[in-house]
């Protein structure tokens, strides 16, 4: 008499178990840091595409994304760097979709239509500044334009957006000087058609 | 209009947001235009900057995390879908595979075959005369070796209560696939004894590891010869 061995139908039971148990480890993981990394990826993509119900969808994305590729990050303690790069690049693709989609009218071409106003808050408060503000945004070097972005949060200091970002100290600094000055060199024609007090 | 040769300087401290100092302080003291060109840029910069301040700190809708949440539940639960499934059907597979190996003929198996099969004490005789049939309901295995197929937990081999032959039961959706099987295998019969891990008799146990036997090694210094050390290096008796 024999007995038949089946060794399959138990290995792939505890294969999966192991995955399983794996994939529990690795949403736990994942879950630790969506408190604070969500909202940051929600601000990356709300950024680029200046528009809250999109940028809600990208960071979504970014974030299933994220967690799909987790096992790929061997150093966890880079999740934020490379989770705003992922939420920027989704948030650019969207941008670019919509843009194909759609050939928007642009607020840019018209200055001379813009209502007087006085301090650099109604400036900015002004949906014409912002409008120039986004445009001149979208057309930075993607470089600029991130560590700009990241400059801009609240809760972000210099020293913390050059180790999230992988690169030396002095170069956050010059990337945020030099897109500020082609910033203003774009709104300085519309800043300038606003009469100021 | 600033002047030509202090406009440069006057944006590049505008954009720094430090204070004017020596020589463009002087200017800027004596030149009106210079003086408003400067406190135009200094608005400006401030206007980027509240903008860009806006921008970056719109408030995070409250229905971010618990979607993120739903969402990757939800892909979890796909993957499973996925997943189990596959580990099922191979699972049935290979489990009919070898049953299949186990009940073909064994007559033109050359006799080294079986040795290359692990842990296989006593190798199972082959029996001649062996056939396989296929039944629309389920995949029946003729052998005259009736008592060949015990039927661990796992399994889903079973012996027909209407036959002497064992029978296999598989589901409807690998019938097909385990037909094509057979009728590959009835093509190419010495696939079989490679696959073979018979085993001595344990009723009722389900599936164990027998642990490896290794015969007592017996060493020797061989005289006049070099034997390796531990760490590598040779030693010379
Ligand atoms: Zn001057």
């Amino acid at each position: 008499m024999q007995e038949l061995v089946l060794n399959q139908p138990v290995s792939t039971a505890r294969s999966e178990l192991v995955r399983e148990a794996a994939q529990a480890d690795a949403r736990r993981e994942f879950e630790e840091r969506l408190a604070e990394c969500g909202p940051l990826a929600f601000r990356v993509a709300r950024g680029v595409l200046r528009n809250t119900a999109d940028a809600e969808d990208v960071a979504q994305e970014a974030l299933l994304r994220a967690y799909k590729s987790f096992h790929r990050l061997r150093d966890r303690s880079r999740f934020r760097g490379w989770l705003v790069r992922i939420s920027f690049r989704v948030a650019l693709d969207r941008l670019r979709s919509a843009k194909r989609r759609e050939q928007r009218d642009t607020l840019w071409a018209k200055p001379e239509h813009l209502p007087p106003v006085a301090s650099a808050e109604e400036i900015a408060a002004s949906k014409q500044f912002q409008g120039h503000l986004d445009r001149a945004l979208e057309e930075l070097p993607e470089k600029l334009r991130l560590v700009l972005l990241l400059s801009a949060m609240d809760g972000y200091t210099i020293e913390e957006i050059s180790s999230m970002m992988g690169v030396p100290l002095g170069t956050v600094k010059s990337r945020i000087f030099i897109a500020r000055k082609k910033l203003a060199e774009k709104l300085r024609c519309h800043a300038n058609t606003i009469k100021m007090r | 209009m600033p002047c030509e040769h202090y406009k440069d300087a006057l944006i590049e401290v505008a954009a720094s947001g430090a204070t004017p100092s020596g020589e463009l302080y002087a200017h800027l003291d004596a030149c009106t235009s210079c003086r408003d060109a400067f406190v135009e840029e200094q608005t400006l910069f401030a206007a980027i900057d509240s903008g860009l301040h806006t921008a970056a700190n719109t408030e995070v809708p409250v229905s971010l995390l618990p979607r993120v949440r739903a969402r990757l539940d939800e892909a979890i639960t796909t993957q499973r879908h996925w997943i189990q499934p596959l580990g099922f059907a191979s699972a049935g597979v290979a489990l009919a595979f070898l049953l299949l190996l186990i009940v073909r003929p064994h007559g033109n198996v050359p006799n080294n075959v079986p040795k290359q099969t692990p842990a296989a004490p006593t190798p199972m005789a082959p029996a001649a005369g062996t056939h396989i049939e296929i039944s629309p309901s389920s995949i029946q295995v003729a052998s005259t070796t009736p008592n060949l197929l015990h039927t661990p937990r796992t399994s889903t081999v079973k012996h027909s209560a209407a036959s002497s032959h064992p029978e296999i039961l598989v589901p409807p959706d690998e019938r097909e696939g385990l037909a094509q099987l057979v009728a590959m295998l009835n093509q190419h019969k010495d696939f079989a004894a490679a696959f073979l891990a018979p085993r001595p008799e344990k009723k009722d146990a389900l599936v164990t590891v027998d642990p490896l036997l290794i015969s007592d090694l017996e060493i020797k210094p061989l005289e006049g010869t070099e034997t390796e050390t531990s760490d590598g290096t040779g030693e010379r008796h």
